[in-house]
């Protein structure tokens, strides 16, 4: 796995373009702004669970300012309701009939805030919105827009008045990463920065949505060998053995790790996936897929550790094993 | 045999084992026409082959029966039946008889009259017994994987039937070494993939090739080196003598063959270490202790000794041969000799100077016909003093037993001191040849040894004593055989100086004649062990071949020819006193006992074939060489030495960098082969190289991730830059087009790094 001082890897130029406008916003998050992009070309969601004041909206707003794109935030409560994020049907009295008042999901990135502090109900609004593609308001079916991102975030569920996801909901999120806190000089760094005026004052777009699309299908080509695909399996399967796992990776875990070492293979300017790119994604994509047994939670073992072993053991297919 | 049906399918390798299991089965019907009267065994060959192919191909048992049957029916019509197999009469004829056979035997076995079993029966047995080793060998190759104790067990009965039978497996111990190899190490390598495959690293066996050119090139290395290198010789002596005269109860000379020490016709080359043998030639009834006189030879050649022996026919009572002259007073003895069984002389051994032949105790036997009795013709040589019987048809005897007349003599030493030194022309003649060869400084040396003394006693005495005064050492083994263009004397005194009674007595001879002394060679046995004390004061002693023994008589006129003994730890002449004739017979007592010692613990021989009246041995005659072969010193020559350690050398080198020699295999193997679709291969290849030389990859680390670490270690930069092509290549199905060339040198500079 890469470290955090290690220069990136990212050198298609379009994406690359992409993380250093962001970065005048973002200090020393280069990994997260990564990951972001990831998800964002491969038509996936994150969720973020860390706490308040790290920079998880500077970043997405960044994000979205980049690229143009129509960035909406659903701060989550107790008393959202799913028309509050869906949108909603209202009457007009001027034209006599109703019509659709789009929700805040019906943009490109949306920044649902503190998904955790509202109703089941509310959630399973929005996640559908996720997995489908589209949002049914009054029998009606509405095709959300291309690109559509959402990065969600959640307080760390230790806290009290939270409304946990579910698993099968927390699988819809393509990664679950931390955005932490940044290191002194960082903060420093941050500091210097909004001492003027803030920088996202400053961000302009250096690519336009349509740059996204054609991204987006560039990265449905990069090609995925049959050892990878193998390799993929093998390693959402050890997830489902591992003797402190009760429920391991499904295979739309599976999807996501290929689609998301796609989107990576895909950044590095490669048209193919090799097993690094697996490897670097799979902690991220997995860790929020399994759920420990009793025992594991009583020990000491955390979903990262367990991924973690998983990575470790895998065999990596390199070629016939037979070279004698 | 129906488990063979549940058989998992075996690999190539599996069936290259089962073959040279096959091979081995071969072996051990190899040497059967040898050892038995069995004939036409490539019957039993083609029919362990037909067994094993049907088994291999896991034939049903209801059908591999009926078909082994058929295959050892036929079998038997071609061994014992005849006519065509295939028409009426053959094959149904061979049925219906056997089908007879098969119950008459039957019951015979239950009736436990194993001995009374029919031949075809026992062939049809044997086929069975080729059959079920078929299977065997199969189960074992295919089943449990362990073939040491067939591979073991043939190679016991290959050296057992070559000790102790007339099989000749010199050959074939060393296509069983090399089939034993193979075997072995395939099945290791079987095991090894077993082993890989439990934990995962391997999907299916595989025939290796890297794997056979290094097994290949092992064992032909070390094949040639067993082949080509010095061997020593057997160091313990050859137990089958022994071993046979314990079990057998036979006695020597029976024309076995084989090369041992003993009395022998012929001294044309001597030389030779040799290996004793206890084994009793015949028992002598006598007044006392003598030695056993042969026969004499006087032409020395520079390797030995040759006689052209002319024959006088001579009566019984009178056999005309005279050793001792006027002045040598005798007295008249007799003696009983009784040969041992299988012991084949047609002449006499004798004390003394023989006078007559007692017919009434004489038996022999002619061709096998024991006892015949018939009138003999006696031939003597009165030259070399031989005397031998024949039927007056000229044809060959064998003596079993035969009473003798001599003179015992008591030489007169003050006389011999001062009786006159003219030879008579024809001693002179015929003792004093020496070879034309004959190195100066045996002349010079018989000059040194002699230089005090005047008269003819005191030189011979002189010579006679040289070889214990001065450093020679007795013994049997180790003694070198001269070459060529050697002479024996010459290298005895002055090269090795280590022999035996051949060594010391033609030396004695040699020197005494450059003197001008006559001198000759003379053959038989010393006095033998005393077995047994007869009530009339007569002994009985046991001569063995163990006591065949050389020794010299010099001439001295009017005395005739006395005789010397100038081999270490023999008793300075035995039989004959050397003193005044009045002290005879005290002396006579004590060197009685005295002989007995040297022929305990010296055991002096003459290494030679066994003379007998087998025509093996008669055939054989060129037989001065016995237990002959490089001894210890010859072994450790300079030049063997240096040969041995060199290859001992190369083998450790070899051993040493054996992943060294195979990196540069590679290297030149992938330089020949340089096209881009070989790429992957050598990529591959390098995995391995660097997981053998200690840097493999771990279980989840990625190739980059590996090549991050190779290159750290070993502080380069190609590992990178091949594994991206790699990644390429093998995730990517790219075609390489011109890369690999480019990053061919990176290769060789990697693995060249490894060697370095």
């Amino acid at each position: 796995m890469r470290n955090r001082q290690e220069p990136s890897v990212v050198t298609h130029p379009l994406v690359h373009r992409l993380i250093e406008n962001i970065e005048k916003v973002v200090v020393g998050k280069k990994r997260e702004i990564e990951l972001s992009l990831i998800a964002l070309l491969s038509g996936g969601h994150v969720l973020l669970e860390d706490v308040p004041g790290v920079g998880k909206t500077m970043m997405v707003r960044a994000l979205a300012k980049s690229v143009g794109a129509d960035y909406k935030r659903i701060q989550f409560t107790p008393d959202l309701l799913p028309s509050d994020v869906t949108g909603v049907s209202v009457f007009s009295q001027k034209t006599m009939e109703f019509h659709f008042r789009p929700g805040p999901v019906m943009s490109n990135i949306v920044l649902a805030d503190e998904i955790n502090r509202t109703s089941p109900k509310t959630q399973a609004a929005l996640l559908e919105a996720l997995e489908e593609g589209s949002v049914t308001t009054d029998g009606e079916t509405r095709e959300l827009q291309d690109p559509f991102m959402v990065m969600a975030t959640q307080n760390p569920i230790e806290y009290g008045g939270t409304y946990p996801l579910p698993e099968a909901q927390l699988d819809r999120f393509l990664f679950k990463f931390k955005i932490g806190y940044p290191s002194k000089s960082e903060e420093l760094e941050v500091l210097n920065r909004v001492e003027k005026r803030h920088p996202i004052e400053e961000v302009t777009p250096v690519l336009t949505l349509e740059d996204i699309v054609d991204m987006k299908k560039d990265v449905r080509k990069v090609f995925v060998n049959e050892k990878v695909k193998e390799y993929i399996i093998n390693i959402v399967n050890a997830t489902r053995q591992h003797h402190a796992v009760y429920l391991g990776g499904s295979p739309r875990a599976s999807i996501a790790l290929m689609k998301a070492g796609q989107a990576y293979a895909f950044m590095q300017d490669r048209e193919f996936v090799v097993p690094d790119d697996i490897k670097y994604l799979a902690p991220y994509a997995l860790q929020h897929r399994i759920l420990l047994n009793s025992d594991a939670k009583l020990s000491d073992t955390t979903n990262e550790r367990v991924i973690h072993e998983v990575v470790q053991q895998v065999h990596i297919p390199a070629g016939k094993e037979s070279v004698r | 045999m129906a488990k063979i049906n549940s058989k998992p399918a075996g690999s190539v390798t599996h069936l290259f084992i089962y073959i040279l299991t096959f091979l081995l089965l071969w072996e051990w019907l190899r040497p059967i026409p040898v050892i038995t009267h069995t004939a036409d065994i490539h019957i039993f060959v083609w029919f362990a082959f037909f067994s094993a192919i049907l088994i291999y191909l896991r034939v049903p048992y209801w059908l591999i029966i009926p078909a082994l049957l058929a295959g050892s029916i036929y079998g038997l019509h071609i061994i014992f039946y005849e006519g065509s197999f295939l028409s009426r009469e053959g094959g149904w004829q061979t049925v219906r008889l056997f089908s007879g056979e098969a119950w008459y035997n039957t019951t015979l076995i239950f009736s436990g009259e194993f001995a009374g079993l029919t031949d075809p029966f026992r062939t049809f047995l044997l086929f069975l017994l080729l059959a079920l080793v078929c299977y065997l060998l199969y189960f074992s190759v295919f089943q449990t994987r362990r073939i040491f104790f067939f591979l073991l067990s043939t190679v016991v009965y290959i050296t057992v039937l070559d000790t102790f039978t007339p099989v000749e497996a010199s050959a074939a111990i060393i296509r069983i070494v090399i089939i034993g190899f193979f075997i072995l190490t395939l099945l290791h390598m079987l095991k090894i993939q077993d082993e890989e495959r439990a934990i995962g690293r391997r999907t299916a066996s595989f025939f290796s090739p890297a794997w056979m050119y290094t097994l290949i090139f092992m064992i032909l290395a070390a094949t040639g080196v067993g082949i080509a290198a010095p061997k020593p010789d057997p160091q313990w002596s050859d137990p089958v003598p022994a071993m046979r005269g314990m079990v057998l109860g036979e006695g020597s000379g029976s024309g076995s063959g084989l090369k041992r020490v003993g009395y022998g016709e012929n001294d044309e080359r001597l030389g030779g270490g040799f290996i004793q043998d206890d084994n009793p030639v015949f028992t002598a009834e006598v007044d006392e202790a003598s030695y056993w006189r042969g026969e004499s030879k006087h032409e020395y050649t520079g390797h030995g000794w040759v006689s052209d022996p002319r024959y006088e026919e001579v009566s019984g009572d009178s056999l005309g041969y005279a050793k001792y002259e006027s002045l040598t007073e005798t007295e008249e003895r007799q003696v009983s000799i009784e040969m041992k069984e299988g012991v084949g002389f047609s002449h006499f051994f004798y004390p003394g100077q023989v006078q007559s032949i007692s017919l009434d105790n004489l038996s022999f036997y002619v061709d096998d016909n024991e006892g015949a009795r018939e009138p003999l013709s006696f031939m003597t040589d009165p030259v070399g003093g031989r005397v031998m019987a024949e039927t007056p048809e000229g044809n060959e005897i064998t003596l079993t037993a035969y009473d003798l007349v001599y003179e015992d003599p008591a030489f007169p030493i003050g006389t011999m001191r001062t009786v006159s030194e003219n030879d008579p022309q024809e001693v002179q003649d015929l003792y004093l040849q020496l070879p034309e060869e004959l190195p100066e400084r045996v002349a010079d040396l018989a000059e040194e040894i002699v230089e005090d003394e005047e008269n003819r006693y005191d030189k011979v005495k002189a010579v006679e004593q040289y070889f214990s005064e001065s450093g020679f050492t007795y013994q049997t083994q180790d003694v070198p055989m001269p070459e060529e263009d050697e002479d024996y004397v010459d290298q005895f005194l002055f090269e090795t100086q280590v022999g035996y009674c051949d060594n010391y007595s033609t030396s004695m001879a040699v020197l005494l004649r450059t003197l001008d002394i006559p001198a000759r060679w003379v053959k038989g046995f010393t006095s033998g062990e005393e077995i047994e004390e007869l009530e009339d004061g007569r002994s009985v002693y046991e001569v063995a071949n163990g006591n065949a023994h050389s020794w010299v008589e010099v001439y001295f006129p009017e005395v005739g020819w006395v005789p010397f003994e100038p081999t270490q730890g023999f008793d300075n002449y035995a039989e004959f006193a050397e003193e005044e004739v009045d002290i005879d017979i005290d002396l006579d007592e004590e060197n009685g006992e005295d002989t007995e010692q040297p022929d305990q613990d010296r055991d002096d021989m003459i290494p030679e074939l066994e003379e007998g009246a087998d025509d093996f041995e008669a055939a054989g005659s060129d037989g001065s060489t016995g237990g002959g072969g490089p001894g210890l010193a010859e072994m450790f020559t300079p030049r063997t030495l240096f040969i041995s350690i060199l290859s001992l050398v190369f083998l450790m080198v070899l051993y040493q960098k054996q992943s060294r020699l195979q990196n540069y295999y590679f290297l030149i193997h992938y330089k020949l082969l340089g096209q881009d679709k070989r790429f992957s291969t050598a990529y591959r290849r390098l995995l391995w190289i660097l997981e053998n030389e200690g840097l493999p990859r771990g279980e989840g680390e990625t190739l980059r991730e590996y090549a991050k670490r190779v290159d750290l270690v070993l502080s380069s930069q190609a590992m990178m830059k091949l594994t991206k092509l790699y990644e390429k290549v093998y995730y990517g199905g790219y075609e390489p087009d011109g890369e690999w060339e480019a990053l061919q040198t990176e290769w060789e500079e990697l693995v060249k790094s490894l060697n370095s």
